[in-house]
């Protein structure tokens, strides 16, 4: 059968739920493309996703960080959407992301994989962005 | 491939005079490939008429389901081949986390809502869960994905040589979602319906009930439109008709899908509601039958 590809339903309705959203959330696909962040996540970082397109796993990284405390680049085998997609288990971590204008904003993140029938497609994540006082903001 | 329309009404069976025209009998769809042999696509009371309509002889029978809601399972119990001892019915459905498919259609056709256990029907019935990838009955190529709708729910595209039908009865693309603006790629069913020689595809609601539905997992007139714009079938026939719409209203349905599909550069005979009982032959779209957009 001859017909383009579409993405798994379960990615659709993420997308969907996402996108009505306040909180920033991003979705990866079973390979861990990022495939979508949502508008909150987008004023998080200085970008809409709109304006960035497609981005590969490493290029992520080098675009927003993240950091740890000391400003150290966390390795990108650390990452909670990382560890969702590749241990198929949820995962959490605080760190440092720096926007496009280039502020830093600490962050709480959870991530869980997105299971089906037919096995993961991918993973969620939603950012929580943690004030001065380490209190949620 | 030929079609013909056994139960179009969505929800609930609508007996009645005011449908006569469009029917009352819920979700079935007998589907004749090149070879003669049949599919039928749901199980819904429609069924029950096309089971009357087949020759008692040894057969073997594929019943393709979108989901498990009741106006599309109906019918099962009152399929005469079910009783036929030298009749093999395989049915096929999504799969669930929960139970197999065998197990969740048992809980219909089981005491206290039926008077027979699925191991007492006399027919060979066997339940298989539809697979990921594409696979063959008969001449046709079939490919099952999952749609936006309540429950695990699938839609079907069969290819038959160059003709290609898409069944998608039950769904909500647009839940959440911009149909016209999205990439169609991120579209629910859009792989599936993509340049179908005919569509078959919920047109539940008027526009105006909407928004008194929304989730409930069906579509409104603009979002079918809008469905079948993106993905440039050749033909659309809306179906799943609300219980509550007669004829009359049905008609004023139809003359303004017509209207609209027109007034977007399609032509008038490539949209129509589905009416119980209408034969349908689905043919490949000839090039110049695309509507722009």
């Amino acid at each position: 059968m001859s017909t383009a590809s579409q993405k798994p339903l379960e990615l659709i309705l993420a997308r969907n739920l996402m996108s009505a959203l306040s909180t920033p959330a991003f979705l990866v696909d079973e390979g861990g493309l990022l495939v979508f962040y949502n508008e909150a996540a987008g004023v998080l970082l200085g970008k809409q996703w709109e304006a960035l397109g497609t981005v590969g796993p490493e290029e992520w990284g080098s675009l927003f960080g993240p950091f740890d405390q000391n400003g150290e680049p966390l390795p990108y085998d650390d990452l909670p959407l990382v560890r969702a997609v590749r241990d198929d288990r949820p995962a959490h971590a605080e760190f440092e992301i720096r926007s496009t204008d280039g502020e830093q904003h600490r962050v709480e993140a959870s991530a869980f994989p997105i299971q089906t029938a037919h096995g993961s497609r991918g993973a969620i994540a939603v950012f929580w962005p943690v004030a001065a006082n380490g209190a949620g903001a | 491939m030929k079609v013909k329309l056994w139960g179009t009404r969505g929800s609930v069976p609508s007996p009645g005079p005011e449908t006569i025209r469009y029917g009352g009998n819920t979700s079935c769809v007998g589907v004749t490939l090149s070879d003669g042999s049949l599919l039928a696509l749901d199980a819904g009371t429609g069924i029950r008429n096309l089971g009357l309509s087949l020759p008692d002889k040894p057969s073997r029978l594929h019943i393709l389901l979108t989901h498990l809601h009741l106006d599309h399972i109906q019918g099962l119990v009152f399929f005469a081949p079910c009783f036929r001892p030298q009749t093999e019915i395989v049915i096929w459905g999504p799969a669930s986390p929960e139970a197999s498919l065998r197990d969740r259609i048992a809980r219909y056709i089981s005491a206290p809502l039926s008077p027979i256990e699925v191991r007492e029907l006399p027919c060979d019935v066997s339940f298989r869960h539809t697979p990921e990838s594409e696979w063959e009955i008969g001449p046709a190529r079939i490919r099952a994905a999952s749609v936006a709708h309540r429950g695990p729910t699938l839609g079907y595209r069969i290819e038959d040589g160059a003709d290609s039908l898409a069944y998608i009865p039950d769904h909500e693309p647009a839940l959440g979602a911009d149909l016209d603006a999205l990439e169609d790629e991120w579209i629910s069913g859009f792989g599936l319906a993509q340049g179908a020689s005919m569509l078959i595809h919920d047109g539940q609601y008027a526009d105006a009930e909407y928004p008194d539905h929304l989730g409930w997992g069906h579509s409104s007139l603009s979002h079918a439109l809008s469905f079948a714009r993106r993905t440039d079938v050749g033909r659309t026939v809306l179906f799943h008709h609300d219980p509550l719409h007669s004829d009359e209203q049905l008609d004023r349905l139809s003359e303004e899908a017509r209207e609209r599909w027109v007034a977007d550069g399609g032509a008038s005979e490539e949209i129509e509601l589905g009416a119980e009982g209408a034969e349908l032959d689905v043919r490949a779209p000839a090039p110049s039958s695309a509507v722009a957009g």
